[in-house]
């Protein structure tokens, strides 16, 4: 039943934009070297997405209350937030 | 509508096979719903299937709340009877107090043009295309976008949300007596937009198993959001991962725990080891 | 089980809605959206949408309330009114007639609106008028 509402929620999240940030593992309290390896690994693998977009939001200003397109606009300035805004 | 289906109707009324029957009727220039009762049957005259789709299958099932032996009749075009089934599956109502009067306003084989109110172009605006998600997309589509592209579009629209609860206030499916979009804990009050996208997220999991496409939410939405495409990837899913097909399959959608069994093998515990504990 | 749907108008702002009550043997059930209307094509906010819960709510007062030593007590509509009148005529007389503002919203009608701030410019003399929407 978990598996099955895990695998749903990461598909959901995944087709939203925020994917690969839900795992799941079934690790015994006497699995201690096994915790550590894949907190470690998720950790890294987190690393390596970036920070979470969500707290740093200011879109709300910015699209709703300019008349003028500015899509594309991130709350830190990155390759994607550059190329694609529209001169 | 038909002069043999409103005969029909005139006769599940008089023989009392069903107590009332959920149609619609113009009143000064507007389809409204309407109940018939067996005591007017000169009224039936004025049924029409009406050019606005209004929730009849949530007023029915309001009725059934509130009088459990009452036998409904309504107008049932295909997502109505695919809500009837779902609500059925869900023990929410008896199918067998429920009779429609079978339209068939969806695309078939027989017939390609649908009779939808839904179907009618809606003109969005260029903000919408530029920056955010059109209704009118395919799943696909929306999954050749790149993963930020694709966070940015979708908050742009969630953002909009002014917490009517309009979506789920008209949703045939949604039958909780307490909705947990209303849990102080969980949505707070006093902050708009809701919890972004903690509360369309939410409305999409509860959804999973139990949209039936209608398109009565993103009817109802007042910004527009695309919700029948959120609905429709999470049902995508279902069907999918799970092969489960809202509204057409008999059996307990997967998310629900009441019949499942879950059995724990015993496992050999080495005492000296200290493990399994 | 005596079903009727009636249409109406919401009377919350001045948007004006069309919604639809549901009314099961002579008692307001729920609201729904008129859908044909031009006005909203059956979208509504979350005060149209809860309309049925605040029309029969029994936190409406039933008659005219006067507060006395720090409670309300009933009153009839010519003592409230009279009440009223006198204590604006008495806050007019000791501190002007700049002193008191009116406050008209979009829950009543246009008409109601006019008088009100025909009442504060010509009756107590003053240009203190504002509109709930400005808030």
């Amino acid at each position: 039943m978990t598996v099955k509402r895990i695998t749903f929620l990461q598909e959901l999240l995944d087709f939203m934009g925020l994917g690969g940030r839900l795992h799941l593992e079934w690790i015994s309290s006497a699995e201690a070297q096994k915790f550590a390896r894949v907190v470690t690994q998720f950790t890294d693998r987190i690393r390596a997405l970036g920070p979470n977009p969500l707290p740093g939001w200011q879109l709300s200003n910015q699209l709703l209350f300019y008349p003028e397109p500015v899509a594309g606009v991130c709350p830190k300035e990155d390759s994607w937030n550059e190329s694609k805004r529209p001169v | 509508m038909e002069r043999e289906q409103k005969a029909r109707v005139k006769e599940w009324l008089e023989k009392g096979e069903i107590d009332v029957f959920l149609g619609y009727r113009m009143f000064q220039g507007h389809p409204l719903p309407y109940c018939f009762h067996p005591g007017r049957a000169h009224e039936i005259q004025g049924l029409t299937e009406g050019t606005a789709r209004y929730p009849l299958v949530k007023i029915a099932l309001g009725m059934a709340r509130r009088e459990p032996d009452i036998r409904i009749g309504l107008l049932g075009r295909d997502c109505d009877r695919r809500a009837l089934k779902i609500l059925a599956v869900w023990n929410q109502i008896d199918p067998n107090r429920f009779r429609t009067l079978d339209l068939n306003c969806c695309p078939s084989p027989l017939k390609t043009q649908a009779e939808c109110s839904y179907l009618s172009p809606v003109n969005s605006g260029f903000l919408k295309g530029l920056a955010g998600v059109e209704n009118s997309l395919d799943l696909d589509e929306v999954e050749g976008w790149g993963r930020e592209e694709r966070f940015v579009r979708w908050m742009h629209e969630f953002q909009k949300c002014i917490k009517c609860y309009g979506c789920r206030n008209i949703c045939p499916v949604c039958f909780c007596s307490e909705c947990s979009l209303e849990h102080p804990d969980f949505i707070g009050t006093g902050d708009l937009p809701p919890e972004v996208p903690l509360f369309h997220l939410a409305r999409a999991v509860h959804m999973a198993g139990r949209c039936i496409d209608c398109g009565l939410c993103e009817e109802a939405c007042p910004v527009d959001i695309p919700l029948r495409l959120l609905y429709r990837k999470a049902n995508e899913i279902m069907k999918r991962v799970f092969d489960y097909a809202a509204g057409t399959d008999d059996d307990k959608p997967p998310f629900s725990a009441l019949e499942e069994k879950v059995t724990l093998e015993p496992r050999k515990i080495d005492v000296a080891q200290g493990e399994g504990r | 089980m005596e079903c009727r749907f009636v249409p109406s108008i919401c009377s919350y702002c001045g948007v004006g809605c069309g919604v639809l009550f549901q009314v099961i043997d002579g008692e307001l059930v729920d609201t729904l959206p008129l859908k044909t209307h031009p006005v909203n094509h059956g979208k509504l906010c979350i005060k149209g949408w809860n309309l049925h819960e605040y029309i029969t709510s029994f936190m409406r007062i039933k008659s005219p309330l006067i507060k006395i030593n720090g409670r309300f007590r009933a009153a009839t509509w010519d003592r409230a009114i009279r009440f009223a009148a006198e204590s604006l005529k008495e806050v007019i007389e000791r501190h002007g007639p700049d002193s008191v503002g009116v406050l008209v919203s979009a829950k009543i009608t246009n008409e109601e609106n006019y008088l009100a701030q025909k009442f504060a410019r010509a009756a107590v003399g003053t240009n203190n008028v504002d509109h709930c929407a400005r808030l």
